[in-house]
């Protein structure tokens, strides 16, 4: 079993995620779009506790989140393979910890995520009625992907300090 | 006059008792120098109840909504009548108020969870509208919440028609704040300003909703004219919604 998973209070800020999702925090919007509140939590999560544990906790929100959404259009292999990058990044080489490390892996990761969404959307949409309208779409990805890029840095940083202690606290 | 008498000036005590007087007439200097600025201001302000004017206004206007209730009740009876004759979907019976707890307007989805659900009768299809007209449909349902697809939803396809025109088309949202009306001809003689409402044809949403009202129209659209929608409601804005059962 990962270490991380073993607190309880630690999975259980997981549902922060959907909270926020839902709250749709206005302060927290840029041009209306809210940032990616799923890759904020599992990029320090992956980074923590490895692989596997950031590839179920990514399918685990992706399944949460998909309940909360309209339509077809899935996060979960985005979420799942995020988080199994991050996780194998965080086992190879020194800790990452960097605030810009920190960014620029959120901003990676907000695009994937983005982007496996807009050809999801694109794909349904060619399917159906009516060509896909590529202008909106372009918006969202790119107002969520620096925004979560920009919150990165402040939230990723304060939440690895966190877990680290956690799972050194224990360790030691 | 008594020659050799001298003017005296008057006593520093006198003059001293009397400055309230000095400015008073001062302030009166002023008012007379203003063509009576702040005293007829002030007539005005503590009048304004009083003004025929104005009490007139609000009771003919009082009295032309009640006159526009009452056509508007003895319309909607023959409109309900006439449409049972017809066999037609008609506009829902109760209507069961919501307040919106998650609204997600903007990002990828555009969608709102209101507090009322399946234990209040509600079911996903039914029309969801706010002040100023219809917003969208219910996706679906919880015991105690729905999702509501807004008309801005890519997924959102509402049948629609312009009143003006008798125009029917197919309001298609596309992720901004403005659906895409799509008309079913290549010549709907529609322009800017006109208000679109739910199809009387519809079979999905009760007839003659308000929608919102044409921004721009693109005639050169293929295969047919194509309009750009304002909506009326302000979903941005509604904290509370209307949930029209069957």
């Amino acid at each position: 079993m990962s270490r991380l998973a073993r607190h309880g209070w630690c999975v259980a800020t997981a549902l922060l995620v959907p909270w926020l999702v839902l709250a749709a925090p206005a302060p927290l919007k840029l041009a209306g779009v809210p940032p990616a509140w799923p890759v904020l939590w599992l990029l320090p999560w992956a980074l923590v506790d490895g692989p596997l544990s950031g590839a179920l906790a990514g399918v685990g929100l992706g399944l949460v989140l998909d309940g909360l959404q309209l339509g077809p259009i899935t996060q979960i292999p985005a979420l799942g393979l995020l988080g199994w990058w991050w996780g194998r990044l965080g086992r190879q080489g020194p800790p990452i910890e960097r605030s810009f490390n920190l960014g620029l892996l959120a901003l990676l990761g907000a695009a994937l995520l983005g982007g496996s969404l807009l050809v999801q959307g694109a794909l349904l949409q060619s399917q159906q009625a009516g060509a896909w309208v590529v202008a909106p779409a372009l918006h969202t990805w790119l107002a969520q992907t620096l925004l979560t890029a920009l919150l990165a840095p402040l939230l990723c940083s304060l939440q690895l300090l966190l877990w680290r202690r956690q799972t050194q606290g224990r360790r030691s | 006059m008594q020659a050799g008498r001298r003017l005296r000036l008057p006593a520093l005590r006198v003059i001293l008792q009397a400055w309230p007087w000095a400015l008073l007439l001062l302030a009166l200097l002023a008012v007379r120098l203003s063509k009576g600025a702040g005293v007829s201001d002030a007539y005005a302000l503590l009048s304004r109840p009083f003004w025929p004017g104005s009490a007139q206004g609000e009771w003919i206007r009082s009295a032309q909504s009640l006159s526009d209730q009452t056509r508007l009740r003895q319309l909607d009876a023959d409109n309900r009548r006439l449409r049972d004759l017809l066999e037609l979907q008609g506009r829902g019976g109760r209507e069961v108020s919501a307040p919106v707890i998650s609204r997600q307007a903007g990002g990828w989805w555009q969608q709102l969870v209101i507090g009322r659900g399946e234990l209040q009768g509600l079911r996903p299809g039914l029309p969801v509208t706010a002040p100023g007209g219809l917003i969208g449909r219910i996706a679906s349902v919880t015991p105690t919440t729905a999702t509501v697809a807004l008309l801005t939803d890519p997924g959102s396809r509402v049948g629609v028609w312009v009143g003006r025109t008798q125009r029917h088309g197919l309001l298609t949202g596309v992720g901004t704040s403005r659906p895409v009306l799509r008309f079913l001809e290549k010549d709907p003689g529609v322009r800017a300003g006109d208000v679109v409402a739910t199809s009387p044809a519809s079979t999905l949403v009760p007839p003659n909703l308000t929608v919102g009202v044409i921004q721009s129209v693109d005639d050169r659209a293929v295969p047919a004219t194509e309009a750009v929608v304002q909506l009326s409601a302000p979903v941005d804005a509604v904290d509370w919604v209307q949930v029209r059962l069957p």
